[in-house]
């Protein structure tokens, strides 16, 4: 009985991601053996034009993530500690320097390029450098600055980014004799945006009450998102979720039977603690904002490629300024009728954990909503206190059941 | 306005300047880090303060992993809110970045986020960072009704930089193996430097005389690191045989080491000094920091090397590692020493100082 239940909390298409997860790094030693360039990659760096020059993109954030929800992050935690990476430095990094220092035999094969973007945070800037130091890998940096007001993205920061991805092309173009096939580019394009416009079209189905997708399937259905962007696979993943969510929402059935409240998830999933989740749904709530989640999506210009990349890379989430990120917060408490918001204090993540505290703080005193806010790791399971976790929650939920 | 006596003591009390500013009607500009260039500030007839992280705690604003640093220079900001007239913080790394976000919801001060470009070897970012001086001239124009001039630019350059050139050459006083001039006074100059007018400070550091230190078979010790204003942990070095000969600490050599060079253009020289001046560990190649630490160990003919590390400084942390590697490479020992509140912990620093200059013979 209760495996039926926890099946029927996660998707039919949701299930199928694991083995898309498996086939996209299987993949990418595929391409290694033709004598494809791989390049890794942090997230939210341009995929598409790394596809359109034929380079192989795989992000050892997703890896640190796999590994965490698999258990087999602490041997390579331990690695990097070993060899004295402090535990207190990101834990995305820590997996994947460790599987570096122990010898890089498994899902991700050896970069020949490791290309960053310096926007969601200056980790991605030291953790880049430390691998270059380790492997002697040729490294690119680029920098997408602060958006401070939306003009950002059409002015000399726009600009500054546009140059940049030149810069980027002419890398690889020199490094590996590739040439950037413009035509191929703004096909890349077209199928990012479609997979773009595809999540945030199953997103906004979370309007409905109840809601059809849970914090368990929009989680894992970034990943085409991601690392996928701009292939026929990851549109071809969005139309299927799209279908099974509107299937859903058109029979008015949601993720579970109950739904008591409604919330918004401020952060990156704990990796090792999906049962969390199902803790929050045991109990009524259900997950139908994450920030997170709405970032991976970003609507492309196919006219204007470099320029419409560029936009994307600057206007990631976190790279908002703050009262651009409150004021989409607002839109969806209103958009998606949350009850309440829980924030979760990222030890690794200080870029985005450090200004939780205010962003609470006017939600709750401007806009009444009441918020939970606890402290672990994404991918680190020694920094988790479930008990105490657990007795947090059901305070706040307490507190959301008398409003 | 009365200046200190001693200028060196300034450091154990920087606030009580600020009072001093208030009571002149001299208006204070708040910033938070050596990339923030002090000649703008100046030149716009406004008092540049850097904000230290002594004399307070850290904020309950920030979670208790964020750099205690940080967040003590924001906590800082909140208390001597009334002494200033705005503030500009540097995007730097992550917690300097975020305390953008948190002033900008909490304070009515005028506030400018300075975005320093990370990569600090390329034309690209020569260009942005140039205009983003712009936009801070701007900023300094319109909300202290002002207008910077090229001439108040070139006289504030000037001043900047005999004020760095002075910090430099007593530096230099200990080059090769000789004990000129010891640490203590050294940072308590520069820091005066970050908080005094210029002329004044620049007066009072030419009427010194600074030979007169008695380190002379004491270690010599490369320190690494950030942002050090607590001076103890200065004291404690040189009381346990050390002799801090060299540093690359942004209120240290980082603070004045290069200069603004002459330039019919002077908001792309500021641009061209600041961002190729040392790097702070957040930014540039991190071969550019390996190679000036050779450079410094080298020149100052250093015999070990000891890293001061603010709790969660992720740039310090991950670049302590290849710094490890490569002073073990040239056979000069090294140490990280890392600390959340070093008043509170200064005892166990004062104890792994004095086991690491005991362990390479002092």
């Amino acid at each position: 009985m209760s495996s039926q239940r926890e099946r029927s909390r996660v998707l039919q298409s949701t299930r199928k991601i694991g083995e898309l997860i498996l086939e996209y790094f299987s993949k990418a030693w595929d391409a290694k053996a033709q004598g494809k360039p791989v390049a890794w990659i942090t997230v939210f760096t341009p995929v598409e034009l790394l596809r359109a020059l034929d380079i192989y993109p795989i992000a050892p954030e997703h890896f640190g993530a796999m590994c965490s929800a698999r258990g087999l992050a602490l041997d390579y935690f331990q690695e990097a500690e070993k060899k004295g990476y402090s535990q207190n430095l990101c834990s995305y990094s820590r997996c994947g320097l460790g599987y570096v220092l122990s010898g890089m035999s498994g899902l991700m094969p050896p970069p020949d390029i490791l290309v960053t973007f310096r926007n969601s945070c200056d980790v991605y800037v030291k953790w880049w450098q430390s691998l270059r130091m380790h492997l002697g890998t040729p490294l690119f940096v680029g920098e997408a600055p602060y958006v401070l007001t939306s003009d950002d993205l059409d002015n000399y920061v726009l600009d500054y980014v546009v140059k940049q991805l030149e810069q980027l092309v002419n890398m690889a173009e020199e490094k590996f004799g590739l040439k950037l096939d413009m035509d191929k580019l703004v096909e890349i394009v077209k199928l990012s945006d479609k997979a773009s416009e595809l999540w945030l079209e199953t997103l906004k189905l979370r309007r409905f009450k109840p809601c059809p997708l849970g914090g368990r399937d929009s989680a894992s259905d970034i990943f085409p998102l991601v690392v996928m962007q701009g292939t026929d696979e990851a549109v071809k993943f969005h139309e299927e979720l799209l279908n099974e969510v509107k299937e859903k929402a058109n029979k008015r059935e949601g993720i579970i039977e109950n739904e008591k409240f409604r919330l918004l998830f401020d952060g990156i999933w704990l990796w090792y603690a999906f049962d969390l989740i199902k803790y929050f749904e045991d109990r009524g709530a259900i997950f139908v904002y994450e920030p997170y989640s709405e970032a991976w999506a970003y609507r492309l210009d196919a006219s204007k490629p470099l320029e419409s990349i560029a936009r994307k890379v600057l206007a990631m989430g976190l790279n908002l300024d703050i009262d651009l990120r409150i004021e989409r917060f607002l839109e969806s408490i209103k958009e998606y009728q949350i009850d309440g918001a829980v924030l979760f204090s990222n030890r690794s993540c200080k870029s985005w954990s450090a200004p939780q505290l205010v962003t609470a703080d006017t939600l709750s005193k401007e806009f009444n909503v009441p918020y939970l806010l606890f402290e672990a790791d994404m991918a680190d399971p020694r920094q988790y206190a479930e008990a105490q976790i657990k007795n947090r929650i059901d305070a706040f939920l307490e507190v959301l059941g008398e409003r | 306005m009365t200046i200190p006596s001693d200028i060196r003591d300034l450091y154990k009390n920087p606030r009580a300047i600020l009072s001093q500013y208030k009571d002149s009607g001299a208006k204070a500009i708040g910033y938070t880090c050596s990339y923030v260039p002090e000649e703008l500030i100046i030149s716009a007839g406004l008092q540049q303060y850097r904000i230290s992280n002594i004399g307070t705690s850290t904020s309950a604003l920030t979670p208790s992993f964020v750099c205690p640093f940080a967040s003590a220079v924001l906590e800082n900001m909140f208390k001597l809110e009334d002494f200033f007239s705005g503030f500009v913080v540097a995007h730097t790394c992550d917690p300097m970045w975020r305390l953008y976000d948190i002033l900008k919801k909490k304070t009515n001060k005028p506030l400018f986020l300075l975005r320093v470009p990370h990569n600090t070897d390329n034309e690209l970012s020569l260009e942005f960072f140039k205009m983003e001086l712009t936009r801070f001239k701007k900023f300094l124009e319109e909300n202290f009704e002002v207008r910077i001039d090229d001439t108040a630019l070139f006289s504030s350059i000037e001043l900047c930089n005999e004020n760095r050139n002075l910090l430099k050459n007593i530096y230099l006083s200990n080059n090769g193996d000789k004990y000129e001039t010891g640490a203590l006074d050294r940072f308590q100059l520069a820091l005066a430097s970050m908080w005094m007018p210029k002329p004044e400070v620049i007066a009072q550091i030419k009427a010194l005389d600074f030979h007169n230190c008695r380190s002379d078979n004491n270690v010599r010790l490369h320190l690494n690191g950030t942002s050090v204003y607590d001076l103890d942990l200065i004291k404690i070095i040189e009381e346990s045989g050390g002799f801090v000969a060299s540093d690359d600490l942004c209120t240290g050599s980082r603070y004045f080491w290069s200069n603004v060079e002459k330039s019919n253009d002077p908001l792309s020289a500021l641009a061209y000094r600041y961002l190729k001046r040392t790097p702070c560990p957040s930014h540039g190649p991190l071969e550019d920091r390996l190679e000036y630490l050779s450079f410094m160990t080298r020149g100052f003919n250093v015999q070990g090397v000891i890293t001061f590390a603010e709790g969660f400084c992720d740039p310090i942390l991950y670049d302590s590692v290849h710094i490890r590697n490569m002073l073990t490479k040239n056979g000069i020992p090294a140490t990280l020493i890392d600390y959340e509140n070093p008043t509170q912990e200064i005892a166990r620093i004062k104890t792994r100082v004095e086991a690491f200059i005991e362990s390479i013979g002092g």
